[in-house]
């Protein structure tokens, strides 16, 4: 089989995957709302939009949100249909690009679910990259110092750091990053990290109102430095040095396992003896012998490290109040929003498959052994 | 003892942790009394009062008398008894996960492995989808449909947990079942069924063991998360999680009661993730030089 062959057929599975998930989480947050409970940010999916607002209307309600079931089941179509038919209508709507109200506390109703969902995303998405260049920054030199150094000092120091690393509890840590810096800085009268917020508060303002910062990447950092806008950047990085340090520690802690492991089976192969023995200097035979061949292992976990970024999201912006995806999937599970439910999951499952299949394909790109 | 201790010291010190722990969660109903969780006492509410340490926070009750050694908590209760009687909770769950997740894990993962094919392809990918989603996601939508109990908590997580035992059982079987005993078995003419489970099976039998020791951490984590992300059935339940989320709101007036209860989580996990690393270090002696 070809490469390009085998990523299309990634791309079928991750279509069936997607489904899959899709009307699994449908089925549980249809079965978790009692009938006389909101039906659903869809009045009913074959009403036209005049609908929406005449019933909304009628019923005191100022937004199309269904208020209750059994209201409706006797003249609207939609509301009647069996569970399987709910689905379809809703996976028919949802791929025209409708999302529907979130249900989320606060924007009932008045606030279309995909708009909250992308306000909150570059949030998630630059706390999760962040945490991703923090992890490769700090495993990698402490696998590879860790495996040159095998058992001596620096190697049983970045092994208990790596175990006591996934052994903490994200959230935990979180809370004592805080207690240390936030709490006994600003004891010391030099408070620097924000306890919470992805801002402080005047700045949260500025963000939030259009125009100061231009949306050019999307990442409100990111935005502030290419624009200039240093204040605001570095009240943004600032806020952000907790929660990304609380998120990497667990994924760092398993990248510095796996690759002092796997440098530690490269430093044993034949050609780093051979080159030894041609008096290459041992730099040489670390970082351009050792490393590049320790790398594919390292690579192939990256999947996981991915996975493990976008679960812990979830905590990390709790613990931090970050305004985030992440924050808000948590109050959506506890009042079945199930539109924000479908849409998270399935933009975490399109974000960890497509990763992984990156992941592949960098690796059968990088070692021309490897066959699909 | 000591050339033990020499030896391997990290899996002795993961084995007295991990059996300390569980030496407490057994004998704890006889340290404290079972029920004393439900009791409150509003007149000891944050105290601190424990002559060895303290700590520079302002509202404090100043509670003379009994002395508190990891202080009490926002319902008066003493955050040492409630470790004390959070611990064997922990445990019995995440023990309860492990060990049912390892028997999906071995029944669906040696089935799909031994029968290969079509099984082989379901199998998998049912488990595509669970992996398709981190797994405290993938708890917290199971937790959408269920009704927030500490048993319906522990299948949230089972439902989590067993994919992970299934490849990895697979994929001990597939390289264990073209080994030549495994052939010279089946010229005897024995049955399948019994060369699966009495030959392949404990052949391959302690990465899983590795895995369990490890794993048992691991739910732990993910349990006391699911508690702190507030899926939890009583505030008032000693779960080492929802000890820690009793805390939130005094995390910068009385800090004890967020860094002992996840101390308590560290250590624990720490001796089963020592244990679990030492054995591995002990079952594959290549990766010990």
């Amino acid at each position: 089989m070809k490469l390009y062959e085998y990523a299309i057929r990634r791309m079928f599975l991750l279509v069936f995957i997607l489904l899959v998930i899709s009307l699994i989480v449908f089925y549980m947050a249809r079965g978790a709302l009692p009938p006389e409970y909101s039906l659903a940010p869809y009045i009913t999916p074959r009403m036209t939009d005049s609908q929406k607002l005449n019933l909304a209307q009628s019923l005191g309600v100022a937004t199309a949100v269904c208020p209750s079931y059994q209201a409706f089941t006797s003249h609207l179509p939609g509301c009647e249909a069996p569970l399987w038919g709910q689905y379809v209508d809703w996976l028919e709507l949802v791929l025209k690009g409708d999302w529907g109200y979130s249900q989320l506390p606060g924007l009932q109703g008045t606030a279309k679910t995909w708009d909250v969902f992308s306000a909150r995303f570059p949030y998630t998405a630059q706390i999760a990259i962040v945490s991703a260049i923090l992890t490769f920054l700090i495993a990698f030199p402490m696998g590879i110092i860790s495996a040159t150094h095998n058992n001596k000092l620096p190697d049983h120091a970045s092994r208990i750091t790596a175990l006591v690393g996934y052994s903490l509890p994200t959230y935990w840590f979180g809370y004592m990053l805080q207690i240390i810096f936030v709490l006994y800085l600003a004891i010391q009268g030099k408070g620097l990290f924000p306890s919470s917020g992805a801002l402080s508060t005047d700045c949260a303002i500025c963000f939030s109102s259009p125009g100061v910062i231009p949306a050019i990447t999307g990442l409100p950092l990111l935005d502030s430095l290419l624009s200039g806008n240093m204040p605001y950047f570095w009240d943004g990085f600032v806020s952000l040095i907790l929660p990304a340090l609380t998120l990497s520690l667990g994924t760092m802690a398993a990248l510095t396992r796996i690759v002092r492991s796997s440098m530690m089976e490269a430093l044993r192969q034949d050609y780093i003896l051979l080159a030894r023995s041609k008096g290459l200097r041992e730099r040489i035979v670390v970082y351009r012998h050792a490393l590049r061949n320790a790398m594919l292992p390292a690579i192939t976990v990256s999947g996981l490290i991915f996975a493990g970024l976008l679960g812990g999201v979830v905590l990390v912006e709790t613990v931090f109040a970050y305004p985030g995806i992440g924050q808000a999937i948590v109050s959506a599970s506890l009042v079945v929003d199930i539109n924000f439910l479908e849409l998270y999951v399935l933009v975490t499952a399109v974000i960890l498959v497509v990763s992984n299949l990156c992941v592949d394909m960098i690796y059968a790109v990088l070692d021309p052994r490897i066959r699909y | 003892m000591y050339f033990l201790f020499k030896q391997n010291p990290v899996v002795v010190a993961g084995s007295v942790i991990a059996v300390g722990s569980l030496l407490l969660a057994l004998l704890s109903r006889f340290i404290v009394d079972p029920n004393l969780w439900q009791v409150e006492n509003l007149g000891q509410r944050l105290c601190w009062n424990n002559p060895a340490f303290s700590w520079p926070v302002s509202n404090v009750y100043n509670c003379s008398g009994a002395s508190y050694p990891l202080g009490t908590d926002s319902y008066g209760r003493n955050v040492l008894q409630m470790i004390i009687l959070a611990i064997p909770l922990d445990l019995e769950i995440s023990l309860t996960i492990v060990i049912l997740a390892t028997i999906v894990g071995v029944a669906l993962g040696s089935l799909a492995a031994y029968a290969g094919g079509k099984i082989d392809e379901l199998i998998l990918r049912i488990t595509d989808v669970f992996f398709a989603l981190p797994a405290l996601v993938l708890a917290i939508v199971v937790m959408v449909v269920l009704g927030r109990t500490l048993q319906n908590l522990t299948i949230a997580v089972l439902i989590t947990w067993w994919p992970y035992y299934v490849r990895l059982i697979r994929s001990q079987v597939l390289s264990e079942k073209e080994r030549p005993y495994v052939e010279a078995l089946r010229s005897t003419g024995a049955s399948p069924l019994r060369i699966l489970f009495l030959h392949i099976l404990p052949n391959t039998i302690y990465p899983v063991i590795v895995q369990m020791t490890l794993d048992i951490g691991g739910v732990i984590l993910t349990f006391s998360a699911l508690m702190f992300l507030g899926f939890s059935p009583n505030p008032l339940l000693p779960e080492l999680g929802n000890l820690v989320t009793d805390g939130i709101s005094y995390v910068f007036t009385a800090p004890w009661l967020i860094i002992f209860p996840g101390l308590t989580i560290v250590i624990i996990v720490l001796g089963f993730n020592l244990l679990g690393d030492g054995i591995r270090d002990i079952l594959d002696p290549r990766l010990r030089r």
